[in-house]
């Protein structure tokens, strides 16, 4: 279970997140949404430990700061940075050396399998496209078999094959009981994914909505009435040109 | 072995195979031994000249290092940017189960095998100039490595991983760091006041008791001092005070509680060191921490097609916050400034002086050739598709894509020919030649980039492209050379410039005609 209590974040004077508060169970699909600027960022790398926040984050009731709790959770970053020097197959090493968690050769070929990067084992990940580097960091973030995962835009750069069997990996981790928060402005791809969802902008939440709850709304209506942003035309036209 | 040392581990061997495939990696091994020995044996006979060969010696040297290394680390430590993490270790390390002050110390064990480099080169200099036994050395290394090290890591994880510390204490710790240094000062000035400027006087100050008084940088002295000059009652006080600072600084870096509060200013550090990278590669100069600030601007548009190439740089010259003037036209102002300092103090340039219009231009290659890495916008252009999608001919977009550095060279030639062509007297025709060769040669070096880009394609990488750009230059200079001589052997000082000018020109002209067909080429 992943809870987030009087989450406040400052830069400077800015506030970027205000006394944010949610929770999504074991088994859940959360997924955050908001425009650009809305401070899912900031939620993103507070839950992750990367800034200093007022406020407390638990997972599976542990302090995020806890060597616990970070056993426990896996994280993949918008944008995948891997270690330039490291063989895709050293990163898997690395951490599973980092979280205590051993790996054998069979599953890690099948992971390898899975994301098709059993060609690409020995490739460092200097020499890997972006895309690629998704699927490693997705790897790295599954070897931790975790109780909490968090996606920042985990479709970004993914081939088709990829994405289904990101989703498929997503709804298998759901049914083990994993809780998942996904970030991401592509609506139409967490569609059959989702199980809750909460709707940022500048710095609050403006709303959580259970799928239960919606019974035929759309997450893309629920999206576009939710933040008041003007919905582009079927046609493809913008509102300015209107 | 635990998941640290594995990356360690993993990413030098790694990183050392990757070097070994590259050729230039041998070159720059070669390049390195030969500093490693060379330097030390050249250094020797100006050292027994000048009678600084000794232990003693040895250790005013590291008193003077230790003046601003040791100050210098405490405030990078303090404003918690001092250690390189990258955007991987953000990614992997940051989110891990591994406690952060280990996270902290394996930053700073990156800069270990460069410590032990410089270590290896003190001792190999302290054998050969300072002429100091093994066994001090042997202790001289040994301290530096294990004990240095373990103090400065305590420090780091103090100032650094601390999540008591606040800004305001932080502050107060890069005050207490300047302070330090002010003490020094202080300390050199009272000694300059006392004894005056001379070796003799600075080499008593840097041996006085007094500094080794002084907190943390003195104590560190007054070890030095007692392994290489021999115990007094001054410096055993100090190196006594050192260990006991290093065992309490220890201890307190042991049982600090650290959580990974300074994750965020790490990640803030790895963002800005990561654009410092990517801006190197693209030869940019760009200073870690050290955001370019841009002003509101605006210019009228006019033209089409390749124009909006120029009227674009324009408007960013005009945001910037130093117009056209960078560091290139510091240099030129400098150099400038140095040649007509040094005639006028020389009263010419004795057996050379008929030649020395011609030393002007010699200057300013020599300048151009060794900031030839920094390529600025154009380098930029050069990497920007939009140069090469831009409808117009490739003539065209050159001329625009160049212009602007080319009025920059121009005013930089006339920023450092003008005071020189002054005090030496020069003819205006000569003047004007001096500053046509600036520009020719500015002109060479934006256009040899390209050829050389053309030559080395994109696999050979960045190093290679430089090395090709450099050889290029060079037959442009030595072209250039040829017609100085011809000049000179047939009608003299003006007749060599022009020559010198109408050759360099012609390469120029030969290199922007070649990086014309690699715009040509591209489009095509």
């Amino acid at each position: 279970m992943l809870e987030v209590m009087h989450l406040t974040k400052k830069y400077g004077k800015t506030l970027a997140a205000d006394d944010i508060g949610f929770t999504v169970p074991d088994g859940r699909v959360g997924i955050l949404l908001g425009p650009n600027g809305a401070g899912k960022s900031t939620v993103i790398k507070s839950i992750a430990g990367l800034l200093r926040f007022k406020g407390t984050i638990r997972i599976q009731g542990r302090d995020s700061h806890t060597m616990e709790a970070k056993r426990s959770f896996a994280y993949v970053p918008e944008l995948p940075y891997l270690y330039e020097a490291l063989t895709v197959r050293e990163h898997l090493e690395f951490i599973s050396r980092a979280y205590g968690i051993p790996l054998s050769e069979e599953e890690a070929a099948s992971l390898f399998r899975r994301f098709e990067l059993t060609d690409k084992l020995d490739k460092l990940g200097s020499e890997l496209s972006k895309g690629m580097m998704q699927k490693v960091s997705i790897c790295c973030a599954l070897v931790i078999r975790p109780k909490v995962i968090l996606l920042d835009e985990p479709m970004v750069g993914l081939d088709p094959a990829a994405i289904k069997e990101l989703k498929a990996q997503i709804l298998e981790l759901k049914a083990q009981g994993c809780t998942v928060l996904i970030s991401t402005h592509m609506l139409e791809m967490v569609k059959e994914l989702w199980d809750v969802t909460f709707v940022m902008d500048r710095g609050h939440i403006l709303g959580t909505y259970a799928r239960e709850a919606l019974a035929n709304e759309d997450l893309e209506e629920l999206y576009f009435s939710v933040t008041g942003q003007d919905r582009p035309r079927e046609d493809g036209r913008q509102a300015w040109e209107r | 072995m635990g998941a640290i040392g594995y990356l360690y581990k993993r990413t030098l061997i790694n990183r050392t195979k990757m070097a070994l495939k590259k050729p230039v990696t041998y070159l720059y091994l070669a390049l390195l031994l030969f500093y490693f020995l060379a330097l030390p044996a050249s250094l020797k006979v100006v050292m027994q000249g000048t009678g600084l060969d000794s232990a003693r010696d040895m250790a005013g040297v590291l008193t003077v290092l230790s003046f601003w290394l040791i100050p210098a680390n405490l405030i990078a430590y303090a404003k918690r940017r001092g250690l390189v993490y990258r955007h991987s270790d953000v990614h992997f390390l940051f989110p891990a189960p591994i406690s952060p002050k280990r996270v902290l110390l394996y930053a700073h064990l990156k800069t270990l095998l460069m410590q032990v480099l410089l270590n290896l080169f003190a001792v190999v200099c302290g054998g050969t100039l300072f002429h100091v036994e093994g066994w001090r050395l042997a202790v001289y290394f040994v301290f530096s490595i294990f004990v240095e090290n373990l103090l400065e890591a305590g420090i780091m994880l103090l100032l650094y991983g601390s999540e008591r510390i606040r800004e305001r204490q932080q502050g107060m710790v890069i005050k207490a760091a300047y302070g330090l240094v002010v003490i020094l000062l202080g300390m050199g000035v009272y000694a300059y006041l006392q004894e005056g400027l001379s070796m003799d006087a600075l080499s008593r100050f840097l041996h006085s008791d007094m500094i080794q008084l002084v907190p943390l940088v003195g104590w560190y002295i007054a070890a030095v001092h007692l392994l290489f000059v021999g115990a007094t009652t001054v410096n055993v006080a100090g190196t006594a005070c050192y260990g006991l600072l290093l065992i309490a600084v220890v201890a307190a870096a042991w049982r600090m509680d650290c959580k990974g509060g300074f994750y965020e200013d790490a990640m803030k550090f790895a963002e800005d060191y990561e654009e410092v990278l990517e801006s190197r590669r693209q030869g940019n100069v760009k200073r870690l921490g050290k955001k370019e600030r841009f002003g509101k601007a605006r210019i009228r548009w006019r033209g089409h097609g390749a124009s909006a190439l120029f009227y674009r740089q324009l408007l960013e010259y005009k945001k910037s916050r130093y117009f056209i003037f960078d560091i290139s036209t510091v240099v030129a102002v400098l150099a400038g400034a140095a040649v007509a300092y040094l005639y006028r103090k020389e009263g010419g340039f004795g057996a050379l002086d008929p030649y020395r219009a011609l030393v002007l231009p010699a200057v300013a290659a020599y300048m151009i050739f060794i900031f030839a890495g920094f390529g600025g916008k154009w380098a930029k252009e050069l990497k920007s598709p939009y140069t090469y999608l831009l409808p117009d001919s490739p003539f065209r977009k050159l001329m625009a894509a160049t212009m602007m550095q080319h009025v920059q060279a121009l005013v930089n030639g006339c920023l450092m020919m003008a005071p020189c062509a002054l005090v030496m007297g020069l003819a205006l025709p000569e003047a004007l030649l001096c500053v046509l060769f600036y520009v020719l040669m500015s002109a060479g070096k934006l256009y040899s980039l390209a050829v050389a880009q053309i030559l080395t394609g994109s696999a050979l990488g960045a190093t290679a492209r430089q090395l090709m750009q450099m050889l290029l230059l060079s037959i442009a200079i030595g072209a250039a050379v040829m017609g100085a001589v011809m000049g000179m052997a047939v009608g003299g000082r003006l007749m060599a410039l022009g020559i010198m000018d109408l050759f360099l020109g012609l390469f120029t002209v030969i290199y922007m005609v070649i990086a014309t067909l690699n715009f040509y080429h591209i489009e095509a």
